[in-house]
Order: C-alpha cells, then sequence, then structure tokens
C-alpha cells in the first residue's frame, strides 16, 4: 500500500499538470470562459427557485440561500460522476502508449473538480451575505466537509472510471442514476420536510449528510453534526481501498479494451 | 549471486501473452449478456510463447522479426501498457519509452507546455523539467515553433519533440518502437549520436525496428522474434545476418 502513494509521490507533476490541465481546458474554447463557472450555477439556482419557490410554493426562507448552499456541492458530486465515467475512455489514447499510474486520471478528475467547488464556494459565500445572513464561524468546519466529499469521491471515480472502460453503457445508466440522486438528496427541499417512514431512505443517501453539513455551516449557522461526517470519512476512505483494489485490477486490461 | 543479479536491468521470464481479438465487440451490457449465449466471433491470437530474456545495464538491444512475431507487444509488456497472462516481467530503475509518434502530446498546448505534459508523464518533477527545458528545445531545433500549438506541427517536428523529451529523461532503461523512420537524414545521425552516448554511459536500451542498418550500428546484441518465440539471440551481426538470409 505504501507503494501506491510513492509512486503518486513520484509522479506528483503529472498530478498537477493534469488538474491544470483539467481546470484549463474545460472553458478554454468557450466565449465566457471562466465566467461559466460562475455563471453556471447562478442560471441553475435561478431556474430551481423559479419552479420551486414561485411555482411549487416552497414555504422556505431565504430559499435562494438554502438552494445555494446544497446545489453547488451537489454539482461537485455529480459533474466529478459523470466525468469520471468518460475519463479513462477519453485518456485512452495516452492509456495506449505510455505508462503511467494510470489511477492520476481519476484522482486528477476529483482534484480539479474539487479546485473548481472551492471557486464556486465564493457564490455561496456572496449569497449569505448579500442575502443578510452573513457568514458564521461554522465556516472553519468546511474543510472537513470538503475532505469527507473528497475522499468518498475519489472512491467512486475509482470505481466508476474502470468498470466504464469494460462497460460503456454504463455511462448512460450514470446519468440517469445522478437524476434520481438528485431528487433523493434534500436539495430542493429540506430533509425536516419529509415524512418519517421516508427518511431513512434518505439518510442511507451519503450525500444526504454531506449537504446537511454545509448547509448547517451556511445557511443555518449551526454546529454541524460531526458524528455523521466522521463516520462518513471512515468510511470512505474504506471505499477508496476498495475502490484502488477494483482499479488496480481493471486497469491492467486498459489498452486492450479501449 | 545477488551482485549478479542486480546487474540485470530487464527480466523477462517465460512471458506469455495472447489476445482475444474479437470480430464485432462487445461493448454494452445489451451485448454482453447476448454473447454470453453466442459467443462467437472471438479469436484467441497468441502473440508471445513462452519468452525469457535477461537485459544487462548498458546494453543496446535490437529486436528484429518480421510483422507481427510479438516485437511490439513485448515492448509494450516491458513499459507495462500491458500485462503478460503467464510469467512475469521485471524492470529495474527510471523507464522511457517511445513507442509512438506524440504519444502524451496535447494538439492544442504549445511545444513548450507538451514538453512539461510529456516530461511529466515520465515521472519528471518541474523542477528536473525546467532544468532540462533548453536542452530539450535545442535537441528538438524547434527554437522557431516551440510556443505554437503542436497541431500546427509537421510529422517531423512531432517526431523531434518527442525525441528530445523522451532522450532528456535520463532514464535508465530506453524503448524505441520504430520512430526513427520519420525525420530527415541529419536529425536521424544527430539522435543515433546521442544514442550511443547513451549507450556509453550506460544506459539500457532497446529497439524494435526494421532497418538492419541501425541495428548494426547501435546494438551490441540483437534477437529475432519469429512467432512469439525467440528464434535467435546474441552477436548483432550473426543474429542480423541469419535474419537477412532468411528473408531472402
Amino acid at each position: 500500500m505504501l507503494d501506491v502513494f510513492k509512486n503518486l509521490y513520484n509522479y506528483r507533476e503529472l498530478l498537477k499538470t493534469s488538474v491544470k490541465k483539467e481546470i484549463r481546458g474545460k472553458y478554454k474554447n468557450s466565449f465566457l470562459g471562466v465566467l461559466w463557472s460562475f455563471l453556471n450555477p447562478l442560471l441553475q439556482i435561478a431556474v430551481y427557485a423559479l419552479i420551486f419557490q414561485g411555482i411549487l410554493k416552497n414555504p422556505q426562507e431565504n430559499y435562494a440561500i438554502f438552494l445555494c448552499a446544497a446545489l453547488i456541492p451537489w454539482t461537485f458530486f455529480s459533474t466529478t460522476i459523470s466525468r469520471s465515467a468518460f475519463n479513462c475512455i477519453e485518456n485512452g489514447n495516452i492509456i495506449k502508449k505510455v505508462y503511467f499510474p494510470r489511477e492520476i486520471l481519476p484522482i486528477s478528475i476529483v482534484t480539479s473538480e474539487a479546485v473548481n467547488f472551492l471557486i464556486s464556494t465564493i457564490i455561496i459565500i456572496a449569497f449569505v451575505i448579500f442575502g443578510g445572513l452573513g457568514v458564521s464561524k461554522y465556516i472553519v468546519f468546511y474543510p472537513i466537509i470538503l475532505f469527507a466529499q473528497y475522499i468518498m469521491l475519489i472512491g467512486l471515480s475509482l470505481i466508476v472510471s474502470s468498470i466504464c472502460v469494460y462497460l460503456r453503457d454504463l455511462q448512460h445508466f450514470i446519468g440517469i442514476f445522478l437524476q434520481l440522486m438528485f431528487y433523493a438528496t434534500p436539495i430542493v427541499y429540506s430533509l425536516d420536510s419529509i415524512s418519517p417512514n421516508l427518511k431513512w431512505i434518505l439518510e442511507l443517501n451519503p450525500m444526504t449528510h454531506i449537504i446537511n453539513g454545509y448547509r448547517s455551516i451556511f445557511y443555518y449557522q449551526t454546529f454541524p453534526n460531526l458524528k455523521v461526517i466522521f463516520i462518513l470519512i471512515a468510511i470512505s476512505i474504506i471505499l477508496c481501498v476498495i475502490g484502488y483494489l477494483i482499479f488496480n485490477k481493471l486497469q491492467k486490461g486498459f489498452a486492450e479494451q479501449l | 549471486m545477488s551482485s549478479e543479479e542486480e546487474d540485470y536491468k530487464i527480466i523477462v521470464d517465460n512471458v506469455y501473452k495472447t489476445f482475444n481479438v474479437y470480430l464485432d465487440r462487445a461493448n454494452t451490457v445489451k451485448e454482453k449478456l447476448l454473447f454470453l449465449f453466442s459467443r462467437n466471433k472471438k479469436e484467441k491470437r497468441e502473440v508471445l510463447k513462452g519468452v525469457s530474456l535477461k537485459i544487462k545495464k548498458g546494453e543496446a538491444v535490437g529486436l528484429i522479426g518480421v510483422n507481427g512475431s510479438g516485437k511490439s507487444t513485448l515492448l509494450k509488456l516491458m513499459t507495462k501498457i500491458i500485462y503478460p497472462n503467464k510469467g512475469k516481467i521485471e524492470t529495474k530503475g527510471k523507464l522511457t519509452s517511445l513507442l509512438e509518434l506524440g504519444a502524451g502530446f496535447h494538439p492544442d498546448f504549445s511545444g513548450r507546455e507538451n514538453i512539461y505534459f510529456n516530461a511529466s508523464i515520465f515521472g519528471l518533477t518541474k523542477k528536473e523539467i525546467d532544468d532540462r527545458l533548453d536542452k530539450i528545445i535545442e535537441f528538438s531545433e524547434l527554437q522557431d515553433f516551440i510556443d505554437n500549438p503542436v497541431r500546427t506541427y509537421s510529422s517531423g517536428m512531432y517526431m523531434r519533440l518527442a525525441f528530445a523529451v523522451a532522450i532528456n529523461v535520463d532514464a535508465d532503461i530506453l524503448l524505441i518502437d520504430e520512430i526513427l523512420s520519420v525525420g530527415d537524414e541529419h536529425f536521424q545521425n544527430k539522435c543515433f549520436e546521442k544514442m550511443k552516448q547513451l549507450k556509453e554511459q550506460g544506459k539500457t536500451m532497446v529497439f524494435v525496428t526494421h532497418s538492419m542498418q541501425s541495428v548494426k550500428n547501435l546494438c551490441n546484441r540483437a534477437i529475432w522474434l519469429c512467432d512469439g518465440k525467440i528464434k535467435m539471440d546474441g552477436n548483432t551481426d550473426e543474429v542480423v545476418d541469419a535474419y537477412i538470409e532468411s528473408t531472402k
């Protein structure tokens, strides 16, 4: 296991360059460029606010902030998963011709999306400031929640990106699955508004706890449920180990499959 | 015993490699399920059938043989791009490979950026690349074009850049597959000079090529692969002559 980290450390420059490449390449050919990383979530918030508050009359106070604190972390989750599905296939050209530790690919996707998320957090902060709530002291827990989400995504990305090489149409299932997950996570509604006999299902969803964590520190401005977050980190670490084992087994056949 | 073992940079031990050749490949779940029942259209092609060889530090080895004899497969196995079905392959030290022209180049990035990207794939750190940047650019003779995107490069320029990076990585083992054929006389000679220099520095090299002239020029050992087996292994001149004789 130590070898894995040593190998990654030796290839740290590659990790850095590919993270940079991912971030820069994302908006390189678009007219508004980096502005899209701000515009995109803003427009999304506008759409959901219009539907769920304007039309469906969600009674939540400060609904835009309520939405924003959940939607932006969710976007981090969903884009990472859907990009992981294409990840290894897109890089088939390099995989077939050069050796490098393949796990660099999923790790750089998750890391670049994490950087994107860090930048987008500015939006959440802008919302709480201009929405009149202000920034609470509980923001110190932000890195812990982000860490939990990051580790969980590394594990998932290792699994998704390697399996998708063998089963290409898993990509389509993932699209549908993410859509289902979106509604099975308290993003446009709050967990408390769900009837107790259904609530336990949502509580099995790890993203529920992540979203609740962000919402506590930004929107409710209370102490986040750290116990749950730490359990989540522990599970995520196990997930990473399992993910790595799967990835390592499958990556041996990548060059032949692609 | 241990000191003798340490001298070997590449150890290939009884390696078998089989490719599944799908005439019609099942990529989707539906197709995979259907294939379970029909399971036709699949051929097994044994490319390597029990190859064993040991390459010492400082050796320059030429792999020769007709098309389809398994040369490139063996090279890919050594780089760990693919893995053997049976047997073991061990390499010691930093390894660089040039399997195909401009593998790992990003067409929209400039030559300079691609040097960083490409060298980092070979496991160099930023500082190590910084130190080598001038040497790489000079070797590639692309000073005037180095900040242009590489999609504007000709294939010769591509090859010069790829080669300049690979050769300046200071790897212990260099694996090269049939790419020297691109590039003009002048650059080819320059590459040969550089490779001779590397050989003298004690680097280990393995080439796959159809140019018998360059094998004779550069290698002190040649291995003739035929149908996935080693047919002959030894002194360059003897092996190459026997090979040329057989193809007549």
